[in-house]
């Protein structure tokens, strides 16, 4: 799960998840939900994603990335992400996504605050969305 | 942080000490006035001028400007020089805006002379120029057209048709920055922005319709070609989606080297490399082609606004950035001045101050005393105060517009979400902001503009 929380000039999203594969997952829907995208007609489409970062919270917010890119170029909304591998440092991945419009223009996802931790609760972190 | 913790060194000058945190390699410095001060420490502000202050090579002191507020990896509002041969670039300290700046328009006409039309002034300045998510620009570019716009910014605009030469002359460092490559932006880069030039965005970017209500100081508002009642227009905007993605690359990047240069930085968003390294070359090449993007940028959006203005004259007043970094030299040293959310303002240089859409915005004009306390540099604004999500929730859409109305400014908003983050109840009070800075002999105050018509994502 994410949630939405105040930032003076832009947005601070915190996710919670059982797993590090649902973590990355629902921090793609937290994504896309700061973006305020919504579906246009289209079809559904998949695409694979692969990624090393120097540890997991990079690897998080490099994921981020690399889908806003996409999202961003393509005007593509993304629905859900499985993961063929998830590491430390390496990713491998099929995203889903949809065709949409945004109404909010997300610059990045920014590695200020991030910290991927693994507590008793679950799988958590703070991201900090420049907008 | 707590305000105990800085001590005062003159009216409007306060410093944390070097001692605060081991880490400092400087003491950091804040323009503000009391009731300000208060403002900034509610935030992170200054825990972030603090991460800067541990920066290799920086020099003299981390320094905020009044309008600072609470970033990501730098604030905003925030200056860092740090040694051009020693020192380091940080990506996060120009910001994922790149060259994000101001441009100030001057009509030959008076609010009497518009104010009947100002209405049909405003929209059709908004049919000339897409604002908002996802709107393309007028631009269809092709082959290696991205790639010149990139090397030669403004100039490449002013070749393809949109404005003279003569504008070149009155944007910061003529509208395009040297050392440009390219080659050094990325593809995603590229594509992110291929359709945006020509085009405003969203968020705090605007058109302004604004009239001079004050002038301060007549000879130099009359060397710009300003008087009382004059109409004029800002254009507030950046390098868009490329801009976004030459940052979003080299702080990935620089993250994954810092090792190698046995760099360790309390944020990771500071990620930085040696100004003197490949990745730091490259980093460089690459914010100047953004940086010439959005030159470009503001060049197109003109054309536009000209257009809308029926070509009546209009002329540019001056263009600066308030995203970037600079090399400069300041007491006999080569630095690279980061300026985030800040604004260089050399002694007789024009510095612009786009306040809120409901209150003011000013010009001044940069002041020897900018150069011997901050690397000639002055504040880019209101700042923010309150965020988008409590602008969202506490303020009502409807009424905001009956106010603009009341006040005469006629908002061409594409969003009322749009519209209500950016109330001026979001922002710090300008006035206050400009005093700090006239106070301080960072810059004196020339005119004092108020919003007539705001077009607006």
């Amino acid at each position: 799960m994410f949630e939405i929380l105040h930032h003076t000039a832009d947005v601070r999203l915190r996710v919670t998840a059982a797993t590090p594969e649902e973590l990355f997952a629902d921090a793609l829907q937290g994504l896309m939900a700061v973006m305020h995208a919504s579906a246009t007609p289209g079809d559904r489409r998949t695409e694979s994603i692969a990624l090393d970062s120097v540890d997991v919270t990079a690897l998080l917010v490099d994921f981020l990335n690399g889908a806003l890119v996409r999202a961003s170029v393509h005007r593509r909304a993304f629905t859900g992400a499985s993961f063929a591998s998830l590491t430390e440092t390496h990713l491998a991945a099929t995203l889903t996504s949809v065709p949409a419009s945004f109404d909010e223009d997300v610059k990045a996802v920014t590695y200020h605050e991030a910290e991927v931790q693994h507590t008793e609760q679950g799988w958590t972190t703070m991201l900090v969305l420049d907008i | 942080m707590r305000k105990q913790d800085l001590r005062r060194l003159a009216d409007f000058l306060w410093e944390i000490p070097q001692t605060y945190r081991d880490d400092m390699r400087v003491p950091a410095r804040v323009y503000t006035d009391e009731r300000m001060l208060e403002q900034i420490v509610g935030d992170r502000s200054l825990e972030q001028l603090v991460n800067v202050a541990t920066l290799p090579g920086i020099q003299k002191y981390a320094i905020a400007m009044p309008d600072v507020h609470e970033g990501y990896g730098f604030p905003i509002g925030g200056v860092a020089a740090v040694d051009a041969e020693e020192g380091v670039i940080s990506p996060g300290g120009i910001g994922y805006d790149i060259n994000c700046g101001v441009r100030l328009l001057r009509t030959r006409r008076t609010i009497a002379e518009v104010r009947p039309e100002l209405r049909k002034i405003a929209h059709s300045i908004a049919r000339e120029i897409p604002s908002g998510v996802g709107r393309g620009g007028p631009l269809k570019l092709k082959g290696n057209d991205l790639d010149r716009v990139l090397a030669d910014g403004a100039k490449r605009a002013v070749e393809l048709g949109y404005g003279d030469a003569a504008d070149l002359d009155r944007i910061e460092s003529g509208g395009r920055i040297t050392g440009a490559d390219p080659d050094e932006v990325s593809s995603d880069a590229k594509q992110r922005g291929h359709d945006q030039l020509g085009t405003i965005g969203s968020g705090n970017h605007f058109v302004e319709i604004d009239v001079v209500e004050t002038v301060y100081d007549d000879d130099e508002a009359a060397r710009l070609g300003l008087e009382r009642d004059r109409v004029v227009l800002q254009i507030h905007t950046g390098s868009r989606g490329l801009g976004h993605q030459v940052a979003t690359d080299f702080i990935r990047r620089m993250m994954q080297v810092m090792p190698r240069y046995g760099i360790h930085l309390p944020d990771r968003e500071l990620a930085c490399a040696p100004i003197q390294s490949p990745e730091g070359e490259s980093y460089l090449a690459a914010m100047a082609a953004a940086a010439n993007f959005a030159f470009a940028n503001r060049q197109i959006i003109t054309g536009g606004i000209r257009r809308a203005w029926r070509d009546e004259p209009i002329e540019i007043v001056y263009d600066v950035a308030h995203n970037i970094a600079k090399v400069e030299e300041h007491g006999g040293r080569r630095l690279v001045v980061h300026r985030k959310g800040a604004t260089r303002a050399f002694p007789g240089q024009p510095v612009l101050i786009p306040g809120s859409m409901g209150t003011a915005s000013y010009l001044l004009s940069g002041l020897p005393g900018a150069m011997e306390q901050s690397f000639g540099s002055s504040c880019h604004g209101a700042g923010r105060l309150m965020s988008r999500m409590r602008a969202k929730k506490e303020i009502d859409g409807h009424e905001l517009r009956q106010r603009l109305e009341r006040l005469g400014i006629v908002a061409e908003a594409a969003s009322t979400k749009g519209l209500v983050e950016e109330a001026p109840e979001a922002y710090k009070d300008v006035d206050a902001v400009v005093g700090v800075v006239a106070a301080a002999g960072i810059a004196k105050r020339v005119v004092r503009l108020v919003p007539v018509a705001v077009v607006k994502g």
